[in-house]
């Protein structure tokens, strides 16, 4: 025995040598067709392969050199037949070569031509051949020789149609012949493994391993024999070969093999012989992986279920389910140690198979994952990482087969599967779930199916007893609730009564979120809500409708709630933001108190609340776009509220943002479409207090030297003035706007400023538009007309 | 070599389980066709007499398991190739996106003596399936990879229906054919005979 490989390629490297040379001199002897050096030299060729020093693979090497000589040797053979010489005496002739195992190649292959001249029938021939290689005991060469002998009378088998098929029993001629021959190799290959020191019992079993094909082949042989029907199949084939397996009591052989005839014989024969096969099952020995066995046969029988709807009364006929689910439920019974993972994997492939071949059958897939959760139960969380996978795909089998969670949601079993998965697991697969909401637009539309589903993801949305997410990433964190948001926007209702209990629902959940989560949530929820008020806006309310009917008013209530429970985390940039959004709604509403209500929480959040500046900024833009498309308030309200959001512009920071928000309010006083609400004289005034604004920010900057001008601010200013000044504003003259021009111009040809060109650019883009409006012509024309410019020069 | 001309031409199929490489082969052999599926173990041949401009040839024609629990042997049988038949199903876009796999790991095996211009053939099978609505791979797509590789020929078939797996096989035995002649000019079957070291121990006595 060797133990490097590098000694092996040594010894393959001298067979392929031996081999070349002594096949040079055959080839030279059949050339001129010198019949007894060509056995002579085909002989000392194929002595080659009585080596013992070579693993499988390598031998497998030699034995494919040898092969293709012996097609040339096999076609001189038939040219010699052609000659007038005897197959006969051919088939006598080559049994005289001295050692045993190149005669029995030699004659294989003469046998190959005897079969072929059709001077004896076929089965007699293959019948003696597969008889005499016997001779040889040896595993590894007695292997090869049998599969040589399978590969040649693999085209002269005499089933039917072939045109080497004999009397009635034909078909069993062939069979025959396969079954032994692979009864023989099965022997061959099981008993190599008492063979050789015990401590090399590794190696041997991985040389077998590879060696597995040459047996396995001749089942691949048995499924292609023409004319095994059914019958055939059922009374000889697979119980000989089951006999073979479940009798050589070897481990290996009876997984490979049972993995064999799952794969090489029809899903049709698999299911009229189910009890046949699974009965064996029990009977392999108990270190046999026999969870992967099924799994693979389920998982067959499912691709074939899927494959059809045809064939799906197949399976009823045979009651296959039940025969599997009982099969599953013995093996785990006569295994108590079976790992987690293989209970799960076979629960699985059950599951799957029922999903395929039962699709209305909810009833038996929450029948597999109860008998799954019988199993786990009392064992605690699943730990096994593979194990915790498999419980995945479990779980994930329903949802890609329905595309509906809410089918899901009818099986009961399913969320006590759930319970065995660690706290990340849970989340992977709530993610898993709202993907699959997501991806198929499923509506969840009664309360009962939302409470259900939160049950479902309580993982994402809720620290879990006892375990905190702080080692969760953040960024993972974050795409979780974001998922849990855009889930949130899945649930609707037509009904508005159903509609608020799905709220009042989903609101009862997110609050227990804690202030992580609600940030995330709460946004979604109140959207969610503020589609109601927009669906019932349009109604009109009934004035003799009870308390419990659902009105908006109702609503903004209970949004004053959910939006009040941010306050404490605090992100009160945020909750600005809804209750403005809030406020807008209620404003179409025309619930003016309501809107005020808003507001007046918007406020007080931006006085108590926010002390960035850039939140400040952000904030007050959004306070004045809000504001301004407000039409509900009355003269009162709308004073007080326009006069404190100049007054928060004029507070911020910086002199620019002042500016600009003073400038932004002007809008306040002026809203098109609205006559009652256009005051151009405190537009003016708001504009002349931008400018002033301005030019104080411009003699801090010029004391500052260096620092650019705000001539910037200046030119925002006068694009103001030219929309009031379009838009009919009195207040706004052509002087007024004039004058604005020369200042800007002064500023920017002034020596304390560093010329700007971004500056010029808009300053010559404004001109350009007041000159587009002269050329106009008509009343805007002419309303433009006395504008007068003239560019520096640079 | 002075008489014996070379009349075996060696062809391989490759490609994914359940593509239809057995099916092809035994359509194209045996004219027979079945819907049952039965996966192939190990690797094994059929052969087939074809005739080409008044000469004989046999077709030696490979049919190998694409599933890699069922090649335990390796794949020493691509030895000696002269055409190599790469086969996806035209309803899978997996199978076709393995051809590359295949092409590399045959040429890496085979080590075929001049690579670049080794014969390829490649079929796109079972275009008959759905009346070819549920086809993923489209014939441009195939073909624009066919070109890339150096102009291999490319066949659609149904080898349920027999469609053009004749024809098929027609190119294959051709471009066999010529390629084991080119073998033939450049590799004369000589071999270093005076090199011998016949004082080798062989194993036992069988
Ligand atoms: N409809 C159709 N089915 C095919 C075709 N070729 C093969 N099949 C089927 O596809 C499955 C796999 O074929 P097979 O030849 O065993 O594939 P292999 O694994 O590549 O050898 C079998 O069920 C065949 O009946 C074809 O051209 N059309
Ligand atoms: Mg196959």
């Amino acid at each position: 025995m060797l133990d490097g490989t590098e000694d092996e390629e040594k010894f393959l490297a001298a067979g392929i040598a031996g081999l070349q040379q002594n096949s040079f001199y055959m080839h030279r002897a059949l050339d001129s067709n010198n019949l007894r050096d060509a056995l002579k030299y085909s002989a000392q060729m194929l002595s080659e392969l009585r080596t013992s020093k070579l693993s499988p693979h390598k031998y497998y090497e030699l034995y494919m050199r040898a092969f293709d000589q012996l097609r040339k040797l096999e076609m001189f053979f038939e040219e010699e037949t052609r000659r007038g010489c005897s197959i006969i005496d051919l088939y006598e002739l080559v049994q005289h070569a001295g050692n045993i195992l190149p005669r029995l190649y030699l004659l294989c292959t003469v046998g190959s031509v005897y079969i072929k001249s059709k001077e004896a029938p076929a089965k007699d021939v293959l019948k003696d051949l597969v008889e005499m290689c016997r001779g040889i005991q040896h595993p590894v060469r007695g292997l090869f020789l049998r599969s040589y002998l399978s590969q040649v009378s693999r085209d002269k088998l005499p089933d039917i149609g072939s045109e080497y098929e004999g009397d009635a029993d034909t078909v069993s001629d062939a069979v025959e012949f396969v079954l032994q021959n692979f009864t023989e190799m099965n022997k061959l290959w099981v008993r190599m493994q008492h063979q050789g020191p015990a401590r090399e019992k590794e190696k041997r079993e991985k040389e077998r391993s590879e060696l597995r094909d040459l047996v396995g082949k001749n089942l691949h042989v048995l499924s292609q024999i023409e004319g095994v029907d059914l019958d055939m199949y059922k009374d000889i084939v697979l119980p000989r070969v089951l006999e073979q397996v479940v009798n050589c009591k070897d481990e290996l052989a009876q997984f490979y093999l049972m993995d064999c005839i799952i794969q090489v014989f029809p899903d049709e024969y698999h299911l009229q012989t189910l009890d046949v096969l699974l009965g064996a099952c029990p009977q392999l020995q108990p270190s046999v992986d026999i969870k992967t066995v099924l799994s693979q046969l389920m998982e067959r029988l499912s691709h074939y279920a899927a494959s059809s709807a045809e064939v799906l009364p197949e399976f009823l006929q045979v009651e296959a389910f039940a025969k599997l689910s009982n099969a599953i439920g013995r093996v785990i019974e006569a295994q108590p140690d079976m790992p987690t993972l293989g209970v799960v994997t076979l629960y699985s492939s059950l599951l799957t198979f029922t999903l395929h071949v039962h699709p209305d059958r909810l009833d038996y897939a929450d029948q597999v994952l109860g008998a799954c959760v019988r199993k786990l139960s009392g064992k605690g969380k699943i730990e096994d990482s593979k194990a915790t996978k498999q419980v995945v795909a479990l779980l994930s089998a329903p949802l890609e087969k329905y595309n509906d969670i809410m089918t899901a949601l009818k099986l009961s079993n399913y969320p006590r599967v759930l319970e065995y998965l660690d706290v990340p697991t849970i989340r992977v697969m709530a993610t898993v779930i709202i993907q699959s909401i997501m991806k198929n637009g499923t509506r969840i539309s009664t309360s009962d199916k939302v409470e259900a589903l939160f049950e479902l993801i309580k993982g994402l949305i809720k620290d879990s007893d006892g375990t905190s997410n702080d080692k969760l990433d953040e960024d993972d964190f974050k795409e979780e609730q974001n998922s849990v948001a855009r889930l949130i926007q899945m649930f609707y209702n037509d009904d508005p009564e159903e509609m608020l209990k799905i709220i009042e629902t989903v609101r009862k959940h997110i609050l227990a979120g804690g202030p992580k989560r609600l940030p995330f949530t709460v946004p979604p929820l109140v959207f969610c809500s503020l589609k109601l008020v927009r669906q019932l806006q349009g109604q009109e309310e009934n004035p003799f409708g009870d308390d419990a009917s659902t009105t908006p008013k109702k609503i903004f209530q209970l949004l004053n709630q959910i939006i009040e429970t941010l306050s404490g985390i605090p992100v009160p940039e945020l909750a600005l933001q809804l209750y403005l959004q809030c406020a807008e709604a209620a404003n179409d509403c025309e619930l003016e108190p309501v809107a005020y209500e808003f507001f007046t929480q918007a406020y007080i959040l931006y006085e108590e609340e926010i002390s960035d500046s850039r939140a400040q900024i952000t904030c007050i833009h959004l306070i004045i776009g809000t504001l301004q498309r407000m039409h509900v308030f009355g003269v009162e309200n709308r004073d007080t509220l326009t006069h404190k959001a100049t007054g928060y512009s004029a507070k911020l920071l910086k002199k620019p943002d002042q500016c600009r928000a003073v400038y932004a309010c002007s809008h306040l006083f002026w809203v098109e479409d609205h006559d009652n609400m256009k005051d151009g004289e405190r537009v003016l005034l708001c504009l002349k207090r931008a400018l002033r604004i301005a030019n104080a920010a411009q003699q801090m900057a010029n004391a500052a030297r260096g620092s650019t001008g705000s001539v910037m601010l200046f030119i925002e200013i006068l694009n103001k003035y030219l929309y009031f000044f379009e838009k009919g504003n009195p207040q706004i003259t052509v002087a007024s706007i004039q004058s604005l021009i020369e200042l800007i111009m002064n500023e920017m040809q002034s020596d304390s400023t560093t010329s700007d060109p971004a500056a010029e650019a808009f300053l010559a883009s404004t001109m350009r538009y007041v000159q587009f409006q002269k050329q106009k012509g008509g009343a805007v024309g002419e309303k433009y007309e006395p504008i007068k410019y003239e560019p520096i020069k640079a | 070599m002075p008489s014996r001309r070379r009349t075996l031409l060696k062809v391989i199929i490759l490609g994914d389980s359940g593509v239809g490489k057995t099916s092809l082969m035994n359509q194209y052999v045996n004219k027979k066709f079945s819907n049952q599926y039965k996966a192939t173990i190990g690797a094994d041949f059929l052969t087939k007499e074809v005739q080409f401009e008044d000469r004989l040839f046999t077709l030696q024609i490979w049919d190998t398991a694409g599933q890699e629990r069922f090649q335990s042997l390796g794949v020493a049988f691509y030895r000696g190739a002269d055409c190599c038949v790469l086969v996806y199903d035209v309803n899978s876009m997996k199978s076709f996106e393995n051809l590359n796999n295949w092409r590399d790991e045959f040429l890496i095996q085979a080590s075929p003596s001049d690579p670049e211009n080794f014969p390829f053939v490649v079929i796109g099978n079972k275009i008959d399936i759905d009346g070819g609505n549920s086809r993923v791979v489209s014939e441009k797509k195939a073909r624009a990879w066919c070109a890339s590789k150096g102009n291999i020929p490319y066949f659609e078939t149904s080898a349920k229906e027999g469609v053009n797996v004749e024809e098929a096989f027609q190119c294959i035995a051709k471009d066999a054919l010529k390629s084991g002649e080119e073998e033939e000019l450049y590799l004369p079957d000589t071999i270093d005979v005076g090199n011998s070291s016949q004082q080798r121990s062989t194993g036992c006595e069988c």
